[in-house]
């Protein structure tokens, strides 16, 4: 399938290139991976409607073994049965989020999407829970305790819940980012 | 009701209305904007959210009082007017909050801008489908009007904005896409309209550019050097390490551009003219050169030594000293200008406004490398990351702790650490200048009859040098197992603090050497200081080799073979970056002596960068503390900066101007200091007419002490200002914050009053929800309950219709008390209805009240509230507002009109709901009363807002 590349024209290219944070050269990257990832041979490739299913898009390198692959891909997907499969866009939409240039106010807003497990619009504390459970546990013996857990997000809490409801919003959040210098350069995927 | 369990939480203005003061605008931008919850999502998938969607719809289907409004024929231009009305006051109050916001850029405003409309939508319908409660073409409607909001906002930017704002919205591709669309299609329609030659022209030209702009990006992109390699090391070492390479890559690129420079002006001129260069016949090339850089290079254009002083006459005149004046002092000018800038930049993101308190819970957090690719590697930084967040939890514990005793010993500690350090540095600078005289005296004058021994003498001092560099700083970080600090980072300080000085003591002594030894004693001297720095260059990259293979191959194989308790080595990123720039200072230095010494580094980085990549692959492993890598490098740079390239700058320009140039060689021959050159230059500058303002430059600016001197004085009087605005911002900052907290307060304590309120009617809920459960749910079956509750449903809407009459009828009600009559008149009717339900229980045989809404229910209202305001009509406005003003006074005992008691009404009314909805009911809990609630709440909030924006 790596002879797809022409299917996508000079004005799609540009056209996204207006659209995302992307250059050139990482568009047609971007395409020929997601070619290559996609094996639906019945029909050909089209950047709009095809889809990758959620199972074979967490196979690509670059996501494999990264804790959030699922969430990330829930996210970015447009799918409207809500299986967490990307379109071509939907993927350019996902590196434009983690490429280089893209802004902290875009970061930081699709960082928060990620991390808010249930889709809430707020980090509550099963939200932290999880988003810490993803970051460390590996086993169920090397798991922080329950009372530590507690104690963290106490303490995430009390860092961050500057109006003191018990969640972390949105505008709470970006807070905390800008005051992470690390995220910026952390919060990244290149093909 | 169970579908309604989380629907308060869920609703966004939950968590949006505490934020309603101060940054509204950003509140709750998440949802919607992409497809998990946006409205406008499609139902019908095994996904939880549209599974809710599905119950919802359900539960609204059988809904008796919504059926009931939408066949009242009064109530359609109610809703529209509900919409109509929030909708159109949204972009004034956005742009008035945009324009008190100064400082943000205007993509950023877009950005937020319209995560505010879809947050302010979203929270007009909570439950994230909005199609039960209004007719779809209405929503379809504001859908559309907040997008026509939008692009009327792009069509107002220029092209390149406009670009940008598009890329920064946080939607899907095809949303942009269509936005964008829009925006076009209006611009050409524009266009087409006023078809004009210049804006056609115009258009043309910055499309080009922009094309232009992107080739280049694109080609700068595919030009960049390493970066498969980069994305190797950073898969696997994460961003820390990644800091180490970024930096030496940097480091690579200002020798390109130095040697491009000095290649460029000082040796192509020169060899164009005078091509092979004058070598003694009794000097041969004998091999060591390489290593000592004497003899044979001494006559080459390598160094100072080997440049003439002549004004080349060709076609063009070229004066040497003037160019090999002017080309340092360019690329040094230049050198300054790029670190500060890049200094300057990293400093404001990383330290300015980052967070003081290290090691927090979320810095750990939000520092997780998307990065990372390995598989093991990911495993070992959840690994080192659980025990970090161990740490931090037991560090918080512990700090309180520490007692005096401890205190004092680790002071002392501390003490004696930095006493041996410093003495260790002196110590060695001190052996280096004797070594330095030592040498002097043991070797010949005369370099050109050296033997070869003599030669390698002379790399008797580079290799002292370099074996310090190499294993001093190991000592420094042996005291660091008994020197414990409180943090790691103070740690990493304190580290590079003395490897720091280390470093410029050694190079201190050494230049002292030079300048004040070898500039008086040498013949040659400039080519003399040349060779040294050649020399301990070529030592310098022999020792990082050895280093890496000894550093970090040695402590691999003890660590996995011997003793591995030690473990494998980590990258210490700190000590190399050390090395790195004091090899950097050594090119800095020599570029005066030795022009092309930048080649030498550009080959040494180049060989380093494999080297190292080699050696962390094979050796290291990833680092267990993921520590604040861009904070590092920050530091790094400002090292970079200012003790090393400074004191390269003042060693040249002091070189430059109060040493007087060798008699027999060089370009600089024959005069007092190498300034003197412009001096000439100017001089002959006289002769020419037209030049005058170049020799008025000269002496009025360059030479004069009071130029410099209110430079000087500007320049700190700029520093001042800007460090006054710091100030006051921080201020400004800790005041908002302290806004928001109070705002949090008071929300806790509405919520506990409520809270009590609720406790003081106990079951109060629950016999309700029993009864409705018995009675059932169908309006036709015309029970008390269901009746009762549409009836305070009725009440509401009736007060909502007044309100909207008299607005629409002229009626010169004051704006602001007829919004907050409103919506008192909701909160009344909804207490109505909940009163009435428990009065209703404990008379089950109930009252019959009417189910046409003009009828008022006045009897209840007597009964339940005692005080009403008299059993008028409701009808007639001033008495529904008398009627509201007294319930407001009985509701809160307050007087004021406030937005913020709008807004706690609101918060009260949705936490009512929310409790309403919270009580374990059973699973046929009636959807009335949690619907005629909620629409309540969304009006008490939709009247929050209106009157919020009327008071801006």
């Amino acid at each position: 399938m790596g002879g797809n590349t022409s299917q996508l024209s000079k004005e799609n290219v540009s056209e996204y290139q207006e659209l995302t944070f992307l250059t050139k050269q990482e568009i047609l990257l971007a395409y020929k991976r997601f070619s290559e990832l996609y094996e639906d041979r019945r029909s050909s490739l089209d950047p709009r409607t095809s889809r990758i299913p959620l199972q074979k898009m967490t196979e690509l390198p670059e996501l494999r073994s990264n804790p959030f692959k699922h969430r990330i891909c829930r996210v970015f997907s447009t799918s409207e049965v809500k299986d967490g499969s990307l379109s071509f866009e939907d993927f350019l939409d996902l590196l434009s989020a983690f490429s280089d240039s893209a802004t902290l106010e875009i970061k930081s807003h699709y960082a928060f999407c990620i991390f808010d497990d249930d889709n809430d619009g707020t980090l509550n504390r099963k939200d932290l829970e999880k988003l810490i459970n993803h970051l460390t546990s590996e086993s169920e013996d090397t798991k922080l305790t329950r009372n530590e857990m507690e104690q963290l997000i106490n303490n995430i809490l009390e860092e961050s819940d500057i109006d003191k409801d018990g969640t972390v919003n949105l505008s709470e959040f970006q807070h905390v980012i800008s005051r992470s210098p690390d995220f910026v350069s952390s919060f990244k995927i290149v093909l | 009701m169970t579908t309604y369990n989380n629907s308060g939480y869920l609703n966004p203005a939950y968590h949006d209305y505490e934020t309603l003061e101060i940054d509204r605008r950003e509140a709750p931008a998440w949802l919607g904007v992409r497809a998990p919850q946006s409205p406008t999502a499609q139902p019908g998938g095994d996904d939880a959210s549209g599974g809710r969607w599905q119950e919802e719809r359900q539960g609204t289907d059988e809904s008796i009082p919504l059926g009931f409004i939408s066949t009242q024929p009064q109530n359609p231009p109610w809703q529209h007017n509900l919409n109509h009305t929030t909708f159109q006051i949204d972009p004034d109050a956005h742009d008035r909050s945009a324009a008190s916001q100064i400082s943000s850029s205007m993509s950023a405003n877009m950005t937020l801008r319209w995560r505010g409309v879809s947050a302010r939508r979203l929270s007009l319908f909570p439950t994230g489908d909005p199609s039960h409660l209004f007719p779809e073409d209405v929503i379809r409607n504001e859908l559309d009007n907040e997008e026509q909001d939008l692009v009327k906002e792009l069509i107002g930017l220029s092209t390149v904005d406009r670009i940008q704002a598009v890329r920064a919205l946080p939607m899907s591709v095809r949303e942009k896409k269509h936005v964008r669309s829009q925006v076009l299609a209006f611009k050409s329609s524009k266009q087409s309209q006023q078809r004009g030659c210049c804006a056609d022209c115009s258009e043309s030209v910055s499309w080009t550019f922009r094309r232009f702009g992107s080739g280049l990006k694109a080609a700068g992109q595919a030009l960049e050097l390493w970066q498969g390699t980069m994305k190797e090391i950073s898969g696997r070492f994460g961003t820390s390490v990644l800091t180490y390479f970024v930096f030496l890559k940097w480091l690579l690129m200002f020798n390109v551009l130095s040697f491009l420079i000095n290649f460029g002006f000082i040796t192509v001129p020169l060899l164009v003219y005078d091509p092979s260069p004058n070598i003694p016949p009794n000097v041969s090339f004998r091999g060591l050169e390489i290593l000592t850089g004497v003899g044979y290079f001494n006559y080459t254009v390598m160094y100072y030594g080997g440049h003439s002083n002549e004004t080349f006459a060709g076609q063009v005149t070229y004066n040497m000293q003037l160019a090999y004046f002017l080309t340092i002092a360019i690329y040094m000018v230049l050198c300054g200008l790029a670190l500060i800038v890049s200094m300057a930049g990293s400093f404001r993101s990383n330290y300015v406004v980052a967070d003081p308190s290290s090691d927090s819970a979320w810095q750990l957090l939000c520092s997780w490398d998307f990065n990372m690719t390995n598989e093991r590697a990911v495993r070992q930084r959840k690994n080192n990351l659980r025990v970090q967040l161990k740490e931090s939890l037991s560090e918080n514990a512990q700090r309180k702790l520490l007692t005096l005793s401890e205190e004092l010993s680790r002071l002392c500690v501390h003490l004696a650490s930095w006493f041996l350090s410093t003495i260790l540095a002196l110590g060695c600078g001190a052996s280096v200048y004797y070594l330095c005289l030592y040498e002097a005296q043991m070797l010949a004058a005369d370099a050109a009859s050296w033997s070869l021994l003599e030669e390698a003498k002379t790399l008797l001092v580079p290799f002292v040098v370099s074996l310090i560099n190499l294993c001093v700083p190991l000592f420094y970080s042996l005291f660091n197992k008994f020197d414990h600090y409180s943090s790691h980072r103070r740690q990493i300080y304190a580290l590079v603090v003395r490897n720091v000085f280390l470093k410029m003591f050694i190079l201190g002594v050494l230049c002292y050497y030079w300048m004040d030894v070898v500039a008086q004693n040498v013949s040659c001297w400039e080519s003399v200081v040349g060779q040294a720095l050649y020399r301990l260059v070529i030592v310098d990259f022999l020792f990082l080799m050895l280093g890496s293979f000894f550093g970090e191959f040695l402590s691999n194989v003890i660590g996995t073979r011997m003793l591995p308790r030690i473990g494998v080595p980590e990258f210490d990123v700190a000590r190399n970056v050390l090395e790195l720039i004091y090899a950097q200072t050594l090119a800095w230095i020599g570029i005066y002596f030795a022009p092309l010494l930048p080649v030498l580094q550009i080959f040494k980085l180049f060989l380093l960068f494999y080297l190292k990549k080699i050696s962390l692959t094979h050796n290291c492993q990833p680092p267990q503390r993921t520590g604040r890598a861009a904070q590092m490098q920050t530091i790094f740079t400002a090292l970079l900066f200012f003790p090393f390239f400074v004191g390269a700058l003042s060693i040249v320009a002091y070189t430059s101007w109060s040493l007087t140039p060798s008699e027999n060689c060089g370009p600089f021959r024959g005069l007092n200091n190498s300034f003197g050159a412009v001096a000439v230059w100017i001089h002959t500058l006289e002769d020419i007419s037209g030049s005058q303002w170049v020799i008025w430059i000269y002496q009025k600016i360059i030479k004069s002490p009071i130029f410099y001197f209110i430079v000087t004085l500007i320049i700190l009087m700029f520093i001042y200002v800007f460090w006054q605005v710091t100030l006051g911002r921080k201020e400004l900052i800790a005041l908002l914050r302290k806004q928001i907290v109070k705002e949090g307060k008071d929300k806790m304590f509405l919520l506990e009053k409520l809270h009590s309120l609720q406790t003081s009617h106990p079951n109060a809920t629950n016999k309700q929800a029993n009864q409705q459960q018995r009675i059932g749910q169908f309006s036709d079956r015309r029970s008390p309950g269901s009746q009762s509750n549409s009836s305070a449903l009725v009440q509401a809407l009736l007060a909502r219709q007044q309100f909207e009459g008299d607005l629409s009828g002229g009626v010169p009600v004051p704006a602001d008390i007829s919004t907050s009559s409103g919506l008192i008149q909701a909160m009344l009717a909804y207490q109505r209805a909940e009163d009435l339900n428990e009065d209703l229980y404990r008379m089950p045989d109930g009252r019959l009240s009417s189910f046409a809404p003009l009828p008022p229910p006045t009897r209840p209202r007597d009964e339940d509230r005692g005080t009403a305001g008299g059993p008028g009509d409701p009808v007639h406005a001033p008495g529904a507002l008398e009627q509201a003003m007294q319930a407001r006074q009985r509701a809160e005992g307050a007087d004021d009109l406030s937005s913020s008691a709008v807004m706690m009404q609101v918060i009260q009314a949705r936490q009512q709901e929310e409790r309403l909805q919270w009580t374990p009911g059973p699973p046929h809990n009636p959807a009335p009363s949690g619907s005629s609630a909620l629409i309540q709440a969304m009006l008490a909030r939709q009247q929050a807002q209106n009157e919020f924006d009327d008071g801006y």
